[in-house]
């Protein structure tokens, strides 16, 4: 077993009485494609944030490449190479494509160097992801599906280990998504990244991970093969209390 | 002819002034909703450091520029760490943030302007310098006044090149517009904050070092420019830096034709006039898209 590029353990995040993440331990490796998914209000994007800083937990440990960031600011975990996208895309709206991308390679990513050399130019970025033609327009005026696309761009400027991806997938077409998958998939392998993608939509995620991780009401019930997980009835149990989400056909 | 230019000129040269300091006051509402209502204090105390070194020490004003600037910079990071700091830190949203930093500024704005009367006196004080007139196209311009509307404009174009421009200005233009978008690409606000808070402060130090060269000045000379560089950033809009330039122009030249064609006791009337006139029909700033 490799040493995990990211290491969490026992990730606590309380709102005052309100546990929303409750002693969640996560692990990814180099290379690996790891998927975490959960019914509405499991605390996914809530641990999601601890992961990349934008809360603090209020217990547990997080470990990026071997160095202990507990209570460090996104730019820290930013600067250590962990990159993520978000629901709503945050791009900065008034600034053209390539400066979206260029804030990556020139603050997160400064230090390091991508695996891939092609990846340490702005524009060639947004030609691995079909945006070449988009690259002078200001990023507010893209359309939803490349806004999201350019965000995936923006966290690959800042030159990651880790690559977060927070609901890549909502709002795009069927077709969408898997090309989408695809495209984290080459670079997943071209620049050895360890991915973790959280997604409500559990179908076409398990399609395409290594790994899946079940959060529920807060806790992992669940780590392991995307088949393995999709039989076992505490995650059943978990999908069908809520909505009767079919996990089974997802395999 | 020549009279119409040099009431043109005489407004273009207070709204190069007003321009420097609402982009001070910009950079610190616009980046970071620190509503520092004692950004006039500090173009107070450029003024008196300029006048100080001119009088007792003989420097040249113009040279003295840069001196005012680091100076006023080094005490923006002192003011933000020790008033500003822990608000933003422990506020739960902007607004909030919003609110507080104006009560801490209101107190901060009857320290700073105290204790200079406590120092330096109530009396108006001010030096000669470049004050003979120069003929431009058949009017005329004390040269003070000239030299200081070259420098407003050309610090003004300068803020606008490196916020348009440099990786730098590109970052805090990013964290106006998303502070933890800007975090997760690597931008250090814990840096950039009280180092935007200090460049304002240095503006509003500069511009108080220019009004020095060309008006008496008073501890109190500084307030009416924090009210003015209000309306200057809500003409232009919020964050903008070109905004600033020209609804700082704007407001000069406006300021002075309404002043020749009706009385000069009437300034801040119809500043205030402007000002409601622009909230009403456009509220977001005149530039706004």
């Amino acid at each position: 077993m490799p040493e995990p590029v990211l290491c969490a353990r026992g990730i606590e995040v309380r709102f005052g009485g309100l546990v929303a993440v409750d002693g969640v331990d996560l692990d990814a490796c180099a290379g690996e494609f790891v998927g975490v998914i959960g019914p509405n209000g499991a605390g996914k994007t809530t641990f999601f944030h601890t992961l990349s800083g934008v809360i603090v937990p209020t217990a547990g440990k997080l470990m990026v490449g071997g160095d202990d960031l507990t209570g460090c600011a996104p730019h820290a975990f930013a600067r250590h190479g962990v990159a993520r996208t978000f629901q709503m895309p945050r791009v900065f709206r008034d600034m053209s494509a390539e400066a979206n991308v260029r804030f990556g390679l020139e603050f997160a990513g400064r230090a390091r160097r991508h695996a891939h050399e092609a990846f340490d130019d702005a524009r060639a970025i947004l030609a691995f992801l079909g945006l070449e033609d988009s690259a002078a327009l200001p990023a507010g005026g893209l359309t939803p599906a490349r806004q999201r696309l350019l965000e995936i761009g923006m966290a690959l400027g800042a030159r990651p280990r880790v690559l977060l991806l927070d609901e890549v997938a909502a709002g795009l077409t069927h077709a969408e998504v898997d090309a989408t998958a695809q495209l984290i998939r080459r670079v997943r392998d071209e620049l050895g990244l360890a991915v973790i993608w959280i997604e409500h939509a559990v179908r076409v995620l398990m399609n395409h991970v290594d790994r899946v991780a079940v959060l529920h009401q807060g806790r992992k019930i669940a780590d392991g093969d995307p088949r393995a997980v999709a039989r076992d009835a505490a995650v059943v149990e978990a999908y069908l209390g809520e909505e009767g989400e079919p996990v089974k056909r997802a395999a | 002819m020549g009279f119409w230019l040099e009431l043109a000129a005489s407004g273009l040269i207070t709204g190069g002034i007003y321009a420097v300091v609402a982009l001070g006051l910009n950079l610190q509402y616009g980046l970071m909703r620190i509503m520092n209502i004692s950004h006039g204090e500090f173009l107070m105390l450029g003024a008196y450091l300029t006048w100080l070194a001119h009088t007792v020490f003989g420097i040249n004003p113009v040279a003295f520029l840069p001196v005012v600037a680091i100076v006023l910079f080094l005490t923006g990071l002192a003011v933000y760490r020790l008033c500003f700091r822990r608000i933003t830190r422990t506020s739960p949203s902007v607004e909030i943030i919003e609110a507080r930093s104006l009560l801490v500024g209101f107190g901060l704005m009857y320290l700073v302007q105290n204790a200079a009367y406590m120092t330096w006196g109530a009396d108006l004080r001010g030096y000669s310098f470049l004050a003979d007139a120069v003929e431009i196209g058949g009017a005329r311009f004390a040269g003070n006044s000239l030299l200081a509307f070259g420098f407003a404009v050309a610090a003004s174009l300068a803020l606008l090149a490196v916020l348009r421009w440099t990786m730098l200005g590109k970052a805090i233009r990013a964290m106006m517009q998303s502070p933890t978008g800007a975090q997760l690409v690597g931008i250090d606000t814990a840096f950039l904050h009280p180092a935007v808070f200090g460049a304002g402060l240095a503006l509003a130090g500069v511009a108080g070092a220019l009004l020095s060269m060309v008006y008496e000045i008073t501890p109190g000379m500084g307030e009416p420019y924090t009210v003015t560089a209000l309306i200057v950033i809500t003409l232009g809009g919020l964050g903008s830096a070109a905004g600033c330039l020209a609804g700082g122009m704007l407001l000069g030249l406006v300021e002075a034709f309404g002043m020749h064609f009706t009385s000069p006791s009437l300034k801040m009337l119809l500043s205030y006039a402007v000002f409601i006139a622009v909230l009403l029909a456009r509220p977001k700033g005149l530039f706004a898209r």
